[in-house]
């Protein structure tokens, strides 16, 4: 069998597994789409509110900027689905030293650690996100092509890459440092940047947020396509981070590696 | 006199939880110190979006004033948030207490001398402790920066309010947490539960939007709940925005929910260890 293809069946197999598993708490999805929900209507909220006061913000309208919520909303829960809980988990693997049964099978182990698990109540929820853009879209009247909806899901999964390399780099710190429990709090605490848009930001922090932290690059871009507040470079340069930071999990991932002790610390 | 000596160890053990826990802690300040860093990054988003949003209705001719704030006082709003919430966030409370409840690690407990509850405040104290250990690091230079945000003074009055008030914010989250935790007696899986538990407390507390500026109907229900002493009400005392004459008012009520919680998280504890069947499930 190819390499590919063995890939792509072991992905289904652990999608499936995880399919049967969820099946199992059924009550648990429900909660879990119904939390997620809310926070979505919270930030409606929030967007009200803002712009009670205001009709413009950083020359954003109250519909480019839910475009951009819903954008950032499919991004985050896509990101949770596939990657997050694997981030997570692979933390404590790593500092309790269970790393052992990962790394004895024989497939690439950053990519076994890295999709073994899928949320699938986040990848309902990422539809519901799909949904929001589509309404902001048609109360401004605009339209999308066939091409540009296909740029626009390639751009999508490229903002997902991009959070899962800063998690994933953020991880496998845990090698280094012994205990990173802070994870889910980066998580929070970075994308939040992505959940606004750039225009707000001065220069120099607009300047770090499209390079060294690249949380513009994650939702803007996509958001800019649709609302057409993108210029062409953009996208080219967008997709030439993403490349440049998943090559980068992979080299730390192995420097990392070397580090692991086996043990509990 | 043996009385005597029972009084001093019956305060002795919370002493020596603390302590222990509080050394525990320590041993992870690195953790503590990288959080306490990087938890101020969402503070640098609002200072920029409020900008943009006060800039917006100055462009429009609209009154600076927002809900009675001008763009100085939301940027100290949301940075004195972080004050707050390191009183009022106690976090891990309920779950560990639901997971101590539904898996019959209570067992433990139980066997020891120790009231439970009083076991988790002092867990949860000792948390506390060392993040303001290293906060009292972190805090003062970040607001040094942003000093020019800080226009009002506050009085005597308003300081000591506001002490009051942050007494009122951990012992409200805290009871709050341990009572959500104890639903376990009645529950057995709540762990999705605690997230919508956890996103309201972050939006009634003031968190996200400051009770004032929400629609009218909203807020008038919200200044009266016991969660803006979680956030919002330490905020704005130590901001002036509370006349003198309604501070001991909004002091009151906060206290009277923490007798509430209290009365409560007791009863809570006596009817649920009956239905507690000691067994993991």
């Amino acid at each position: 069998m190819k390499p590919i293809w063995r890939y792509l069946k072991l992905t289904g197999l652990m999608m499936h597994n995880c399919f049967v598993r969820e099946l199992q708490f059924k009550a648990n999805f429900v909660v879990r789409f119904f939390t997620e929900l809310m926070w979505l209507v919270m930030q409606f909220i929030y967007i009200g509110v803002m712009y009670g006061q205001t009709g413009e913000i950083a020359g954003w309208s109250k519909w480019d900027m839910i475009v951009l919520m819903g954008t950032n909303y499919v991004i985050a829960q896509l990101f949770e689905a596939l990657f997050y809980d694997n981030c997570v988990r692979l933390t404590d693997q790593i500092r309790q030293g269970d790393l052992d049964f990962n790394l004895i099978k024989p497939i690439n182990t950053q990519f076994l650690v890295s999709l073994r698990y899928t949320d699938y109540a986040s990848i309902v929820n990422s539809m519901v996100g799909l949904g929001v853009i589509l309404f902001a879209l048609g109360k401004m009247g605009l339209a999308v092509s066939f091409g540009g909806a296909l740029l626009f899901a390639a751009l999508v999964i490229n903002g997902v890459l991009i959070y899962y390399s800063i998690l994933f780099v953020l991880s496998v710190w845990t090698f280094w440092i012994g205990r990173s429990n802070n994870l889910m709090e980066l998580y929070w605490q970075f994308g939040q940047f992505s959940r606004y848009p750039g225009d707000i930001y001065p220069w120099i922090l607009r300047k770090l947020l499209w390079t060294v932290i690249p949380m513009l690059v994650v939702s803007n871009v996509p958001a800019g396509l649709l609302i057409h507040k993108l210029k062409l470079g953009g996208i080219f340069y967008a997709f030439a981070l993403g490349a440049v930071f998943l090559s980068f999990t992979v080299w730390i991932w192995k420097k990392g590696l070397q580090r692991y002790r086996s043990a509990s610390s | 006199m043996s009385e005597a000596v029972q009084t001093k160890s019956a305060f002795h053990k919370y002493w020596v939880i603390l302590s222990t826990r509080t050394q525990e802690d320590m041993a992870y300040r690195a953790n503590y110190v990288f959080g306490a860093i990087f938890r101020f990054l969402p503070l640098v988003t609002m200072i920029f979006l409020w900008w943009a949003i006060y800039a917006g209705r100055k462009a429009t001719g609209a009154s600076p004033l927002i809900g009675g704030m001008t763009y100085e006082d939301m940027v100290v709003y949301n940075a004195l948030m972080y004050v707050a919430r390191g009183f009022s966030s106690v976090p891990g409370t309920m779950s560990d207490i639901s997971k101590d409840v539904k898996d019959g690690l209570l067992n433990r407990y139980l066997i020891k001398p120790i009231n439970y509850l009083w076991y988790q405040v002092m867990y949860r104290l000792a948390h506390k402790l060392v993040f303001w250990y290293i906060a009292l690091l972190t805090f003062p230079p970040i607001f040094f920066l942003m000093r020019r945000y800080f226009t009002h003074w506050p009085t005597l009055w308003e300081c000591g309010a506001f002490v009051i008030s942050l007494f009122i914010a951990f012992s409200i989250g805290m009871l709050f947490c341990s009572m959500i935790g104890m639903l376990a007696f009645w529950f057995l899986e709540i762990s999705g539960f605690l997230f919508v538990v956890m996103m309201l407390e972050f939006f009634m507390s003031g968190q996200l939007i400051p009770l004032n500026i929400l629609p009218a109907y909203l807020h008038q229900v919200l200044f009266f709940s016991p969660f803006g002493y979680e956030g919002y009400w330490p905020c704005v005392i130590l901001m002036g925005k509370v006349p003198q004459d309604q501070l001991a008012q909004v002091l009151l009520i906060g206290f009277g929910w923490v007798g509430i919680f209290y009365g409560l998280s007791r009863l809570m504890w006596s009817r649920g260890l009956k239905r507690y069947s000691a067994v993991g499930g």
